[in-house]
Formats: C-alpha cells, structure tokens, sequence
C-alpha cells in the first residue's frame, strides 16, 4: 500500500498484509443495525474504525412487541363491539391516538475510531410501545374485564 | 390494579381512559352492555392476554433501561 501523501489515519491500518485477527464481524454488526429501521429511523455509520460496540434499541423485539399489543386492541374490540362499521371507526380513532408519536431520526457516525461504545436509546418506541399498551388497559378497564 | 412503580406511563392514565371514553361515546358504544355481553370465558380471556402483554412490556422497558453491556 503505497501512498502519495501522508494519507488519513486509519484504525485498521495495522491489519493489512501479516495480521491474523479478523475484523470482518465488525462491519457485518453495523451493516445489521443499518438494516433494521422499521419503525424509525436510526443511522450508525461507523467506518474506518475497530472495536466499535453498538447497543440500540432491539428492533426486533420492538416491532413484535408492537404488533403483539395491536393485535389485542383489534381483539379486544372485535370480540367486545363485532367487526363492522362500528369496530372500524373505533379502531381509526385509536390509531389516531397513536400517530402523532411517529418518527424518529437519529444519526451517529463513528469515524477513524478505536474502543468505543455507542449506547443508543430510541425513546420514540418505548414510548409508542408504552402508550398503545396503555390504551389496551384503558380499553379494558373500561369494559370491566381487568 | 397498575404497577406504575418500574416505568413513567407515556400518558396519564387518566387522559388514556379520558380519550378510550370519547372514542366509545363518539361510536355509540356503551360499555355497560358490553360488559354483560362478554361470557366469563372471554373475560379470562382477555385478561390473560393483557396480563401477558404487561409482562412483556415491562420485559422491553426493562432491557430498553439496562445499558450494561457484557463482553463475549
């Protein structure tokens, strides 16, 4: 590897030629946060670094646990009200309720770095995953099941 | 009946059952005679459900909260 001028630090410079560790696992972790952006928007960029240790919020787990929690709105709503007009008009104004808590965008770009942990929070799912089981214990509750 | 103890509700309860009223008065719907319409089956039913479900909410908030990380 020749260069021209004196070129940018890199932290994986010392891999290239004679280094046996592998650090190929690194950027396949980030490409898999990368990928998961479901309900929001998260952006890690990590590059030209090592030993970058990502904990976000479990994706995963947040969309079924999501899902999970919607399914029994339309269950409870279904079995207690019928599915006709009525059930989808309830079911549009609870959804309306929930809306306005969507979006959330945050970026974290990780550059020439080494030993770094990155925590990241995504407040906007726990607090969407939050409030709709709240409005299923308000549903619920008000027909006296709990 | 709620644990408010582990995690901060994203509403007040209160608006929560403030807003799930409005919905069912704006429908029609009057939660005393659906509560005699459900059997005690369905009651169960439900309630095993959402009991369920609070249990992995709090599983979710729980791990959203732990930021310790182990090292493998």
């Amino acid at each position: 590897m020749g260069h021209m001028t004196k070129s940018k630090w890199r932290a994986l410079d010392h891999c290239d030629g004679s280094s046996d560790r592998d650090d190929a696992n690194v950027v396949q972790d980030a490409d898999q946060v990368v990928s998961n952006q479901q309900i929001s928007d998260e952006w890690i960029i990590i590059k030209d670094s090592q030993n970058i240790d990502v904990t976000t919020t479990d994706r995963q787990a947040a969309v079924s646990l999501q899902l999970g929690i919607e399914a029994a709105i339309a269950a409870v709503i279904n079995i207690s009200i019928g599915n006709g007009s009525q059930s989808d008009s309830i079911t549009q104004g609870i959804r309306q309720m929930v809306n306005t808590r969507q979006g959330n965008r945050q970026k974290t770009i990780v550059e020439q770095s080494r030993d770094i942990e990155i925590t990241t929070r995504d407040t906007d799912v726990a607090v969407n995953i939050q409030l709709l089981f709240q409005i299923l214990a308000a549903i619920v509750a008000s027909l006296d099941i709990l | 009946m709620n644990d408010k103890s582990s995690n901060p509700n994203a509403i007040p309860e209160k608006v929560a059952k403030v807003m799930i009223d409005e919905i069912f008065r704006k429908n029609n719907v009057n939660p005393e005679e659906i509560k005699n319409n459900l059997s005690n089956d369905q009651k169960k039913m439900l309630k095993d459900m959402v009991e369920d479900l609070r249990e992995q909410v709090n599983q979710f908030n729980k791990g959203e909260k732990d930021t310790t990380k182990t090292d493998e």
